[in-house]
């Protein structure tokens, strides 16, 4: 019978040989070839458009991999913490609201102050009141990617049946016409609540969440509580629909689809989301408009290096590439956004008022009163401050305490947060 | 040839086995050589991803953890500010509701064991029935529940304004006082059918000759119940009271996509809040803080559990 056992000694040579000697072949190859990678926010349906962006820098840089990677919202913060912990942080992240502040507080970021000054021409492409969203501590962390802050959509139909002609001038009228559509199965108003897009309701009425220097609340006022108990009042009464407390986005925005709710205070991306649902949606019926006085929360997406990138000037040099007005130009088009980049919005702005005049409508807010921004404070602990502050005004909107005790509460809790 | 008696652990506690000196002796070290190189890569394996992560998150519980700098150890700094988070309060007492519910699920599953196991046309089919719901994915259970829930069009609000019992829609998971209960119900529903799979065996496991026997004696089927088969079958409910702590602690699915733990956190449970202070609150440290007191709570619940049901997983007779 063969013997087997007698292959084993020279087999394991031969292998170890092959081994030696592929690494020793392939060593140079893999120290010259370098890698990136770029995490986005729930974007995976742009998957072309990123195969072109990683085919394109090929060309500039055939020395340099890309990776393309996507995680959904609530996913996104799991999985890059633990990227960072493990040592293998992506190069280049993509975040939606707040969270890059977190981060950037924390020293996860790489400043990009010294990059945007030695290539001047970037930081000119910009819109400046958005690129200055992702400023903390005098430093930039963040390009702009796309970009949105809230507005008021508005159910014209609903609005001509309460007598209505026009979008709300105060609050006290959003409360007013609110309650005139809420009949039945009807309500009057939703809000979205996630990353303080709600805060317009009461920054509108010259409410603060915090003194300039961010160190303790300022929220707790008669008119704060005039404010809150008027849309707990509201909510109780059906003009505006318990969802917009509870929900977060499929939830309100179906509601505002189904068309049976007045108004929704909302950012443009709800557009979207709104008329792929509703097939009552068009010129004559829908409208958008700026809240009252103006004020919107921003909830843009950017795009940072991390400070545990190995090749930050690689990556420096793809984000100039996909921030550049070729690839911005490209990515409006597509997904129907604003970059924040100036020249590509212009053209993207012009081309929609033709093909698409409803969704232009929509987006030409975006670039409206763009210096009446709030809910964007530069907190390194924004999401403990959301956290002590929003479950008060819930149980306040919800009747299960009053106003004033809610604030009285939320008070201790978020000096509480911030003295952490 | 003379032999000693070391004790072998391996063949448990307070026996001996005689270690034979000379060939015996080494094969059977040779055994036993082999015996720890098959549990050696398992015991690994259990070692660094069950010991190590434990026993890092008991350290990372005293400290101040920073994910991009250095951390420093800060006492127990995180377990007093537990005292005062009214949210950690909430979501512990959430959990214990949940817990409690658990004999609610294991009760209503005996009754339907006890049904399915009658000699009727059609047991199987009944049995598959109420199986059915354990195998689909929590995720789609809450999503289903979250719309059956619904204010607006949602099947219960339908029904009970069809029966006359409300006039007005209940706003069952936008409710402080609905939104547990609400997902306790989802929960049972899903759990049923492992309950009653395990309550089945425990019930078919018991001898039929103790029922005959008992008959013959003129015991009446309530005895019977409570002196034969409630006794033995003590440890399949017990199984089904861990397993019901265990789905309690780990619950975290139906929570997040029923209510987030909303609202305001009235059905908020640990794990649910676990999971927030650490990746929503970027509060890793005091996450692992949460994270050691549920595993404290969950080996003190199950140390009663098992002695409420006599000791050794139920299988010891008390009395």
């Amino acid at each position: 019978m063969f013997n087997w056992k007698s292959l084993l000694r020279p087999s394991s040579l031969l292998g170890a040989a092959l081994v030696v000697a592929y690494f020793s072949m392939a060593t140079p190859a893999l120290a010259q070839q370098k890698k990136i990678s770029f995490l986005t926010w729930n974007i995976a349906d742009q998957e072309e458009l990123f195969k072109e962006w990683i085919a394109e820098f090929k060309k500039i840089r055939p020395d340099v991999d890309v990776e393309w990677l996507d995680k959904k919202g609530p996913e996104f913060p799991t999985y890059y913490q633990t990227q960072v912990i493990a040592g293998t942080p992506p190069d280049i992240i993509n975040t939606q609201g707040g969270l890059w502040l977190e981060y950037a507080a924390a020293g996860g970021m790489v400043d990009l102050t010294p990059f945007m000054a030695r290539d001047a021409d970037v930081r000119r492409r910009f819109n400046a009141d958005y690129l200055a969203n992702w400023t903390y501590d005098s430093k930039n962390y963040m390009l702009p990617f796309y970009i949105s802050k809230s507005l008021l959509f508005y159910n014209k139909t609903m609005f001509k049946e309460a007598g209505l002609t026009a979008p709300p001038q105060t609050f006290d009228q959003m409360m007013d016409f609110a309650a005139k559509m809420s009949k039945g199965d009807k309500t009057g108003m939703l809000t979205l609540n996630f990353d303080w897009l709600y805060w317009p309701l009461f920054q509108m009425n010259g409410v603060d969440l915090l003194t300039p220097d961010l160190k303790k609340a300022a929220f707790n006022t008669p008119k704060a509580v005039q404010v809150l108990d008027a849309l707990a009042k509201a909510t109780a009464n059906g003009g505006i629909n318990k969802v917009s407390w509870t929900g977060r986005w499929v939830e309100p925005n179906g509601a505002f689809a189904a068309g049976n709710v007045g108004m929704l205070h909302a950012h443009s991306p709800a557009f979207f989301f709104i008329r792929g649902q509703a097939p009552w949606l068009n010129a004559d019926t829908f409208g958008a408009a700026h809240v009252p006085g103006g004020w919107a929360t921003p909830n843009s997406h950017g795009l940072g290096i991390s400070k545990g990138s190995k090749h930050p000037e690689i990556a420096w040099e793809f984000l100039k590439m996909i921030t550049s007005e070729k690839w911005t130009a490209r990515f409006s088009e597509r997904r129907k956004v604003l970059t924040g980049n100036i020249a590509s919005d212009k053209t993207t702005l012009e081309k929609m008022r033709k093909d698409d005049p409803l969704a232009a409508t929509v987006l030409q807010t975006q670039l409206e009163q763009t210096d009446k921004l709030t809910g964007n404070w530069r907190l390194a602990n924004d999401s403990q401050v959301k956290a002590a502050f929003y479950p008060e005004i819930q149980n306040a909107v919800l009747g299960r305490k009053t106003a004033a005790e809610a604030l009285k509460d939320a008070e201790v809790k978020v000096n509480r947060a911030l003295a952490r | 040839m003379t032999s000693s008696f070391p004790r072998n652990t391996l063949t448990g506690a307070g026996s001996t086995v005689p270690v034979r000196r000379g060939a015996a002796g080494s094969k059977q070290r040779r055994e036993l050589t082999l015996i720890w190189a098959f549990l050696l890569p398992s015991l690994l394996v259990f070692f660094l991803y069950r010991i190590l992560p434990l026993a890092w998150n008991v350290i990372l519980s005293f400290q101040q953890f920073s994910l991009f700098g250095e951390s420093k150890w800060i006492g127990f700094v995180h377990y007093r500010d537990m005292l005062e988070d009214e949210v950690f309060w909430t979501s512990l007492w959430n959990t214990l509701i949940y817990i409690a519910s658990a004999p609610i699920g294991i009760l209503l599953a005996l009754a339907i064991s006890l049904m399915v196991n009658i000699e009727i046309r059609g047991r199987n089919l009944y049995r598959t029935i109420v199986f059915l719901s354990y195998p689909l994915m929590t995720v789609a259970v809450g999503i289903i529940w979250r719309w059956m829930y619904d204010e607006k069009v949602g099947l219960f609000n339908f029904i009970l304004r069809y029966l006359g019992v409300i006039d007005k829609p209940l706003p069952f998971l936008q409710s402080f006082e609905w939104a547990l209960p609400s997902i306790l119900l989802a929960n049972v529903w899903q759990i049923l059918g492992f309950y009653m799979i395990i309550l089945l065996a425990g019930l078919q496991a018991i001898p039929q000759n103790l029922y005959e026997a008992a008959s013959i004696d003129g015991a009446s089927p309530r005895q019977q119940f409570i002196r034969i088969t409630l006794p033995l079958l003590r440890p399949s409910i017990f199984l089904a009271f861990v397993i019901g702590i265990m789905t309690s602690f780990t619950s975290f699915d139906l929570v997040y996509v029923m209510t987030q733990g909303g609202p305001s956190h009235s059905s908020e449970l640990l794990v649910t809040y676990i999971y927030k202070a650490a990746f929503e609150l970027s509060r890793i440290d005091y996450a692992a803080a949460l994270t050691v007191v549920q595993f404290v709570l969950l080996v003190v619940l199950t140390w009663v559990g098992n002695r409420l049901s006599g000791g050794d997983a139920g299988a010891r007779e008390t009395g």
